[in-house]
């Protein structure tokens, strides 16, 4: 049996953070992904926050085969035949270091197992785990087709339905409620109609979320980001919210008709389809969250459910990758102790607790809940686009004067009780 | 029995490559083992273990990336491996990259020398039957099945022509193109990957070889790269069946002419 | 005397029609040079061939001997070496088929010439020489290769490059007879026999006409109502991996990277998703025709007409109309 000191599962950005963070060092480290390659199998919208994670490996972000830096937000709020469009412009987001960038993960996963296979641990791809090595309630190692690999400890970086959390007894099922699906395409375009079309400049990008008619109502919304050359359009929605609808709509329609929709032909006319995937998004938040230790193991990245929807964006890859790092830092620890017990890995969730990652699911603890009002989904956006419509709007009628346009407007989709509930509960986010 | 596979690392299928100028190309950071290299590797180690000895070398030729071809080969089994590298190899065509690989097999004893059908960057297909040339043995392109008489020395291969399948016998030594259908190559184990990664590799230069950069000089010549006329968009048939139907087959009567 | 030589290829007494094309194709090339066309015939009882090459070049060249009863690199590229180093033939060229591509870097080796393989496209340059157009990377970039002034430049040439043409005016070219000097022992390979996979059709790699499924046939017993199409339209049938993965169809019939390249001037897909792998194999042929139900389909970027449906639907009903059509 082939023994090492960590085995990494899942070659992903928590993966792969981890085992970077373990590289080069006196550990044998082995990242195991099922994937052709580190990115094969991994999506993610677009769109990665590094200011909170620059100080983790500050010497990679240098070279990062990133696409473009956000300089341009976007908010669409859509109704059945308007929308309006909130769009920042900012110079501050335009300055190094430059605090958002738009990532393909096909490129980026692939170069960063290559970045940590040059330091020093081993990066297997092809490879499913397919059970975990037990002994004594420890877990010992993996089992990988007919090869048992032993262990001191293993890291569960499997992603979202991370079957290694539930082997090992640190997860509950899931439930439609938790989990959300992701639909995604890449569609190619040259640089210069990219730059054209969304007003950039050289590397210059731009992230926009759409809410609103485009999710019938079920929790969830659409984005783009432009990378070099290339657009990620996709959309997020709900499982419990499909699941509720009847007849059960298949999901690649609500993409096709997003895609049709005037706010987007436009920007994507012209363009080659080049990927098109679906993955599942962690939405249980903090009160979902697994137990993220135990003898011999660690849960990191979307594995751990690590991620967060706040209706207009969706965040991940940071909370995979500090994962990574904090699990790398436990494991290290617990290597100069000679102890892989769980309480000895217990400075895991410590570390995991100062850092802005836990901090903030806590502080984000009810947006789940929150977002399964559909009212956000429908009702707000369709009200907003009217209001707006109303008063622009001048025909041969004398205008009335723009606050009691308002007000009316107001009165009628706000200011009634499902509304002031709604508005008291925002402010528990 | 000893066995010579040679392998080449080039670009995957998924990397984007363009033409950066006329001469040169701008490849996308995505490599592997060539494609029809697997089968062979593969072929090469099921003759090992069915005739139950003998050892499997893998060589190539090329820089950088080059290496990690010999480390697919080691992980999946190989015992040796060589890489030939020299900055005047650094523009080759199939007649340079076969003169300087027969130079490195010449004096060397082997059986069976095993390459890919053609390598996916180039995808000539040269380099197999002009290394046989220059060894002055029999060559078998495109294999499917290759049956080895280890004491008689002596194999019979199954070719793929054109509606159907060639049987062809020969002496060894030999050499032979895989082509997909050969066998199911074998992801490497764990293990094997391991190893592969701290494998030392040995690595043979042109002198070495007993040649000049002058007897590497390519006999064609790329003038210049440029990217394929790029499709129309598609036209969808938005009619209703079975309107579509009779719309499309006017459409390739009449507007195309194909039928 | 220079020239431009064509290799032309039979088996069973059957002339490739990529070795026609190249006769066509030839005689273009020929005089934009000036120069002259031969014809190189190599087999067994082929002497019949002979008479009808001849209408097509100024010179045929023959060996009909029964050692060139099957291939070999070993008697035919022996020979044609010899041929070449006595004649000097400017250009050689042959087909991009199982037989050309072994044969020809083969040659090109022994002749320490250059060799351009699966060219689709020659032409000729300012210096005379010629310019062959290949597609590289699976057809992600073409390049145009040129012979540093080594001769003769060896080209194997796609299937449909080149338009067939009937002879202006009949040549009546000289019919040369070569007798093989090659010693029977020489020949190392040995035909022992032939297996036929596929019908008397035309090869995927020269059909003018490919129908295609793919996984979304559902089984082989279904293919049936591709092949029936087929018929009608007088198609050859092709497939993807992931149908000959699941063993419904054999090898033979596979299109793509590890497959077949095709160029024919009609290619319809059904129920194919249009993976890279399986469109590299259809770059190069001019109208491309998907019926997929699946809206999101792949290969509706790549084709120039779609229809988003059930292909058991519309399949029968294409074969039924273009029955329909094709008997006004
Ligand atoms: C549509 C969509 C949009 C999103 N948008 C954003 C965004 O804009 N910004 C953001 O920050 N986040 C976003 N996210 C979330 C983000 O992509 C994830 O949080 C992130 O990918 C998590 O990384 P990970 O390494 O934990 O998991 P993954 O990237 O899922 O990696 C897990 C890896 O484990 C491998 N694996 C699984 N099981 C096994 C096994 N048994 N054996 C071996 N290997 C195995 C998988 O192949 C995979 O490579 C989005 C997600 C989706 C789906
Ligand atoms: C290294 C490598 C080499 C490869 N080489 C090749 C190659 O040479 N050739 C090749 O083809 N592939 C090759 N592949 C495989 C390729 O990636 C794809 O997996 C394969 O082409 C898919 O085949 P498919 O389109 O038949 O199947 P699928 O991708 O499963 O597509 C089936 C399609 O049928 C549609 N469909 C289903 N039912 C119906 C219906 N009733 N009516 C209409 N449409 C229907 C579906 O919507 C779908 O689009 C290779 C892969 C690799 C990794
Ligand atoms: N640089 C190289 N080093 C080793 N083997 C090679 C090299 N180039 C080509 N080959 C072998 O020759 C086969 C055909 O390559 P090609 O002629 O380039 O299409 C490949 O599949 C390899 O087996």
């Amino acid at each position: 049996m082939e023994k090492v000191d960590v085995v990494i599962v899942g070659g992903g950005l928590a993966g792969l953070s981890c085992a970077w963070n373990l590289a080069g060092g006196e550990l044998t480290v082995l990242v195991l992904e099922r994937g052709d390659f580190s990115g094969s199998k991994n999506v993610t919208g677009g769109r990665i926050y590094v200011g909170p994670i620059r100080r983790f490996m500050p010497e990679l972000w240098e070279q990062a085969p990133f696409e473009r830096h956000v300089t341009k937000e976007a908010l669409t709020l859509m109704a059945r035949d308007s929308s309006t469009t909130f769009q920042l412009s900012s110079q501050k987001m335009n300055q190094h270091p430059y605090p958002s960038y738009t990532i393909l993960r096909s490129t980026f996963d692939r170069w960063f197992a290559d970045k940590v296979m040059e330091k020093g641990a081993y990066v297997v791809p092809e490879k499913r785990v397919d059970g975990l090595l037990m002994e004594n309630g420890r877990v010992v190692g993996v089992v990988t087709g007919e090869e048992e690999i032993a262990a001191e400890v293993v890291v569960a970086a499997d992603g979202v339905l991370s079957f290694l959390a539930e082997k090992a007894g640190l997860r509950k099922p899931f439930e439609p409620r938790h989990l959300a699906v992701g639909l995604k395409e890449v569609i190619q375009l040259p640089r210069e109609k990219i730059e054209d079309r969304f007003g950039l400049r050289d590397d210059e990008g731009m992230a926009h979320l759409f809410v609103g008619s485009l999710t019938k109502g079920m929790m969830g919304g659409g984005f783009l980001y432009t990378n070099l050359e290339s657009i990620s359009l996709g959309m997020v929605i709900g499982i419990e919210a499909i699941n509720k609808r009847k007849p059960r709509d298949e999901v690649y329609q609500f993409l096709d008709e997003f895609k049709e929709s005037s706010e987007i032909t436009k920007l994507i006319e012209g363009g080659t389809l080049v990927e098109y995937s679906a993955h599942v998004i962690p939405e249980g938040g903090i009160t979902f969250m697994p137990r993220l230790y135990s003898e011999g193991i660690l849960v990191v990245g979307d594995a751990a459910g690590f991620g967060l929807n706040m209706l207009i964006t969706v965040r991940g890859m940071e909370y995979a990758i500090a994962s990574g790092v904090m699990a790398a830092e436990a494991i290290k620890k617990a290597r100069k102790k000679g102890d892989f017990s769980s309480r000895s890995l217990a400075s895991y969730e410590d570390l995991l607790r100062k850092s802005f990652l836990l901090k903030e699911l806590e502080a984000f603890r009810h947006v789940p809940a929150f977002l399964k009002n559909p009212r956000w989904f429908n009702h707000y956006p369709q009200a907003v686009c009217d209001l707006y419509e109303k008063v622009m709007w001048v025909d041969e009628n004398p205008k009335s004067k723009l606050s009691s346009t308002a007000y009316r407007a107001l009165r009628k989709n706000i200011l009634n009780v499902r509304g002031i509930m709604d508005i008291l509960k925002l402010r528990r986010i | 029995m000893n066995i010579l596979v040679l392998v080449k690392q080039v670009p995957d299928v998924e990397a984007i490559i363009r033409a950066q100028s006329d001469t040169k190309l701008d490849i996308e950071n995505k490599y592997a083992l060539n494609f029809f290299d697997e089968f062979a590797v593969e072929e090469a180690l099921r003759i090992k273990e069915k005739l139950g000895d003998g050892k499997v070398t893998v060589a190539t030729l090329g820089s950088r990336k080059a290496a990690d071809a010999l480390r697919r080969g080691i992980a999946m089994g190989a015992d040796e491996a060589f890489q030939i590298e020299d900055p005047a190899l650094e523009e080759v065509d199939g007649y340079t990259t076969a003169r300087t690989l027969a130079k490195f097999i010449e004096g060397q004893d082997y059986d069976v020398i095993l390459c890919g059908k053609q390598a996916i960057d180039d995808d000539s297909g040269a380099v197999g039957p002009a290394l046989a040339q220059l060894l002055g043995i029999p060559c078998l392109t495109s294999i499917v099945e290759l049956e080895i008489d280890g004491d008689k020395k002596e194999v019979i291969a199954t070719r793929e022509i054109e509606g159907g399948r060639e049987i062809v016998t020969c002496p060894l030594p030999a050499l032979f193109t895989a082509q997909k259908g050969l066998n199911e190559p074998r992801i490497p184990q764990v293990a094997g990957v391991m190893k592969a990664m701290k494998a030392q590799i040995a690595k043979i230069d042109l002198k070495a070889l007993g040649l000049s950069p002058e007897d590497v000089k390519p006999k064609t010549k790329i003038l210049k790269y440029y990217p394929p006329k790029k499709r129309p968009p598609v036209k969808m048939i938005e009619k209703e069946f079975p309107k579509n139907v009779e719309a499309l087959v006017k459409l390739l009567r009449e507007q195309e002419k194909v039928i | 005397m220079a020239g431009i030589w064509i290799f032309v290829e039979q088996r069973d007494g059957v002339i490739r029609k990529v070795s026609m094309e190249l006769l066509s194709g030839g005689r273009g090339l020929a005089s934009t040079l000036g120069e002259e066309v031969a014809a190189v015939l190599f087999g067994d009882g082929v002497g019949f061939l002979a008479e009808e090459l001849s209408k097509y070049t100024d010179t045929v060249y023959v060996i009909d001997d029964p050692l060139y009863h099957h291939y070999s690199a070993d008697s035919y590229g022996e020979s044609l070496a010899k041929m070449v180093r006595e004649c000097n033939p400017s250009i050689l060229l042959g087909g991009s088929t199982f037989m050309g591509r072994d044969l020809f870097p083969w040659l090109a080796c022994r002749l320490a010439t250059g060799y351009a393989a699966d060219c689709i496209d020659l032409t000729i340059g300012d210096d005379k020489g010629i310019i062959a157009k290949r597609p590289m990377y699976g057809g992600k970039v073409l390049a145009d290769v040129t012979f540093s002034h080594v001769r003769p430049q060896m080209a194997t040439v796609r299937p449909n490059v080149f338009t067939l043409k009937s002879p202006d005016g009949e040549k009546n070219g000289e019919i040369i007879r070569i007798e093989p000097k090659i010693n029977p022992t020489a020949i190392r390979t040995r035909v022992e026999r032939v297996e036929k996979t596929s019908t008397d059709r035309v090869d995927l790699t020269e059909a003018d006409i490919v129908v295609a499924a793919g996984r979304g046939i559902k089984g082989p017993e279904n293919f049936h109502i591709i092949e029936e199409l087929a018929e009608v339209i007088n198609a050859t049938v092709g497939t993807t991996r992931a149908v000959v993965d699941n063993q419904w169809r054999d090898h033979d019939d596979q299109i793509g990277k590890s497959g077949k390249v095709i160029s024919p001037k009609l290619y319809m897909a059904f129920g194919i998703s249009g993976a890279i792998h399986h469109t590299m194999g259809i770059d190069t042929s001019n109208v491309i025709v998907a019926v997929d139900k699946n809206p999101n389909s792949l290969i509706f970027t790549y084709a120039d007409y779609g229809i988003v449906g059930d292909l058991f639907q519309i399949v029968p009903a294409l074969t039924a109309e273009f029955k329909k059509a094709l008997s006004e």
